[in-house]
């Protein structure tokens, strides 16, 4: 590191790809962004590719008026917490149990839980047990089929392994039960490997589309990105809406209401880099 | 029996601690596999899973005798098999290249908007693709007529639905995947660099002599396991991009059954569909298992 501080050919190609790199991942936000503070005229016109032309906020207007968008927001915004909460609490209290070494039968349900990355029967199984359960059209149809996530679940029980063992001696020593140990000591020390699986949880519900699609049938209970396949992309067999995509909604408002979806991961992003290399980073150790 | 009984007795509160866990496993990863009985079965809502008459091979043998199952085959396989193989190289790359960086912030911040699209969701990375190469408004087309070409309209050529799929993949995926490279780098040895540089390496040849070997082992790992989920199609992007026009090259097992088995509510031929395709990504996922352990790398498990 130190000492080498000259620019060489080298040096300055490599710096010259990266910066290539980061424009190609930069510039479509940059862009979507700057159409959705542009006016329609200037967007139509073809005038628009970095800095925004005749700045105005009507296409945000427009999506806030509009009925069904804020709703969703709403809808995703309470699927996204309560499924958040949901897989925090059952992922991490059935790691616990595991993380023992001397809990009966570890070894069955290890192998009985790894299995099930490999044994996936697809969409209509998992379908028709919803339904059976009655589970179609609510939240719970999201939240509880999901309720725990098995490589999390691994993440979460090596981290509660390598937690001293100590500690829970001592625990039991003045009497604490197994539930006290957990929720007054365990997961208190967890918060840092909580807070990587819980950012997990939270974007993949943030972002969810497939099972809100399959699974919610009234269209006041959309979340957010299933509006937005709505809005944004041309349905199935329509094949008028696929020479002209902005047939469908004009395109300012489109972008408008991709950045206000992004807008809580973006917040969050900061966060999530350093806590998903770590997740990423203890997947890769189970490995 | 009776030390089994005694541990009960004494896991006695963990067990009340890990009831939910069963059931969420029986339930909801092994209760489908029951439900996969269906395959072999004329399922009808109304009768429900045991009451449906049984009628063996049929739905599997309507779909290999059919033509999609050759359609969707060679989709699911080419679309795996290319989005592998375009797109591996550019994570380690990008590792290898940022790891020669000396300048902290810049490596910071090429890394963090190489990373950003992994936040995006799918609808919104495809809308985008769309919006992009819209005819008429994207900005591919505007800077294709600039250079003095007609439009093309992207989306509905079969001809572009490999290279739109992959790209994208290439775009969203690099900086993510690119993590796992760096920390292998950061894993070797320093003291390889020393001796190199003493041997008057210069950094060209470190990358080459000291770098990639160092990251062999981690590259073998992933492209196996890699090859083993290639299968695994990401089919909600597929949803999103392909249409009546594109069908052809885009439809993969997994939207097949979307669209016959749910939408149109062939419950059984969708789920014989799925259970092929199940068994197939199970294979190939073990066999690469297999070779990754053979090869004295570590496998999945």
């Amino acid at each position: 590191m130190v000492g080498q501080r000259r620019f060489t050919v080298f040096g300055v190609v490599n710096a010259l790809i990266l910066i290539a790199v980061a424009i190609s991942t930069l510039y479509p936000l940059l862009y979507i962004t700057a159409v959705s503070v542009s006016d329609t005229a200037s967007v139509t016109k073809g005038e628009v590719f970095l800095w925004p032309h005749g700045f105005n906020l009507e296409a945000y207007k427009d999506v806030l008026f509009d009925p069904k968008i804020p709703r969703a927001y709403l809808n995703t915004i309470y699927y996204t917490f309560l499924g958040t909460f949901i897989n925090l609490l059952f992922t991490s209290v059935a790691a616990y149990p595991l993380s023992q070494p001397q809990f009966v039968g570890r070894k069955f349900w290890m192998l009985a839980i790894v299995l099930t990355m490999f044994l996936q029967p697809g969409i209509i199984p998992n379908f028709l047990i919803v339904q059976k359960l009655g589970l179609l059209d609510s939240v719970w149809a999201l939240v509880i089929p999901n309720a725990i996530w098995t490589f999390e679940l691994i993440i979460l029980k090596s981290f509660y392994e390598n937690m001293s063992a100590q500690i829970r001696e001592a625990a039991l020593i003045d009497g604490a039960s197994e539930y006290r140990i957990l929720f007054n000591i365990v997961l208190p020390l967890s918060k840092p490997a909580l807070a990587s699986v819980g950012l997990f949880f939270f974007i993949g519900h943030w972002n969810s589309f497939f099972l809100p699609m399959i699974y919610l049938n009234d269209q006041w209970k959309y979340p957010l990105q299933v509006v937005l396949r709505g809005m944004l992309i041309f349905h199935e067999g329509n094949s008028s809406s696929l020479v002209d995509a902005s047939a469908l909604a004009p395109q300012a408002k489109k972008n408008a209401t991709i950045i206000l979806a992004m807008i809580p991961v973006l917040l969050i992003y900061p966060f999530a880099q350093k806590y998903f290399a770590k997740g990423v980073m203890l997947g890769a150790e189970k490995g | 029996m009776r030390t089994l009984l005694r541990k009960i007795a004494r896991d006695r509160q963990l067990l009340i601690l890990f009831i939910p866990c069963i059931v969420f496993y029986a339930l909801f990863r092994y209760g489908p596999l029951y439900g996969l009985i269906i395959a072999f079965k004329d399922y009808s809502v109304y009768t429900g899973i045991l009451d449906s008459p049984w009628v063996g091979f049929k739905h599997f043998e309507r779909f290999f005798s059919g033509p999609d199952f050759f359609l969707l085959l060679r989709n699911t396989f080419l679309l795996g098999f290319f989005a592998l193989i375009c797109s591996f190289p550019f994570p380690i790359l990008l590792a290898i290249l940022l790891n020669e960086v000396r300048v902290r912030w810049f490596k910071k911040f090429v890394q963090t908007a190489s990373y950003l699209p992994t936040f995006l969701s799918v609808v919104i990375i495809s809308s985008m693709i769309i919006d992009f190469l819209s005819p008429n408004n994207g900005i591919v087309n505007k800077l294709l007529n600039l250079m003095g070409f007609e439009s093309k309209y992207f989306l509905i050529d079969p001809a572009w639905f490999r290279p739109i799929y992959v790209l994208s993949d290439i775009w969203a995926n690099t900086g993510y995947e690119a993590i796992i490279f760096l920390a292998a780098i950061a894993g070797i040895n320093p003291t390889l660099y020393e001796a190199a540089r003493v041997d008057g390496a210069s950094r060209l040849r470190m990358m080459w002599h000291v770098t990639l070997p160092g990251l062999l082992p981690t590259i073998l790992v992933v492209f196996i396991l890699k090859t083993g989920s290639m299968f695994r199609v990401g089919y909600e992007k597929v949803l999103l991009l392909y249409n009546s026009m594109t069908y052809d090259v885009a439809d993969v097992f997994s939207t097949f059954v979307y669209r016959k088995g749910l939408l149109e509510s062939n419950y059984s031929y969708g789920a014989a569909v799925g259970l092929f395709e199940a068994l197939v990504a199970m294979v190939m996922l073990l066999g690469a298992n297999l070779i990754s352990k053979r090869l004295g790398g570590k496998g999945l498990w």
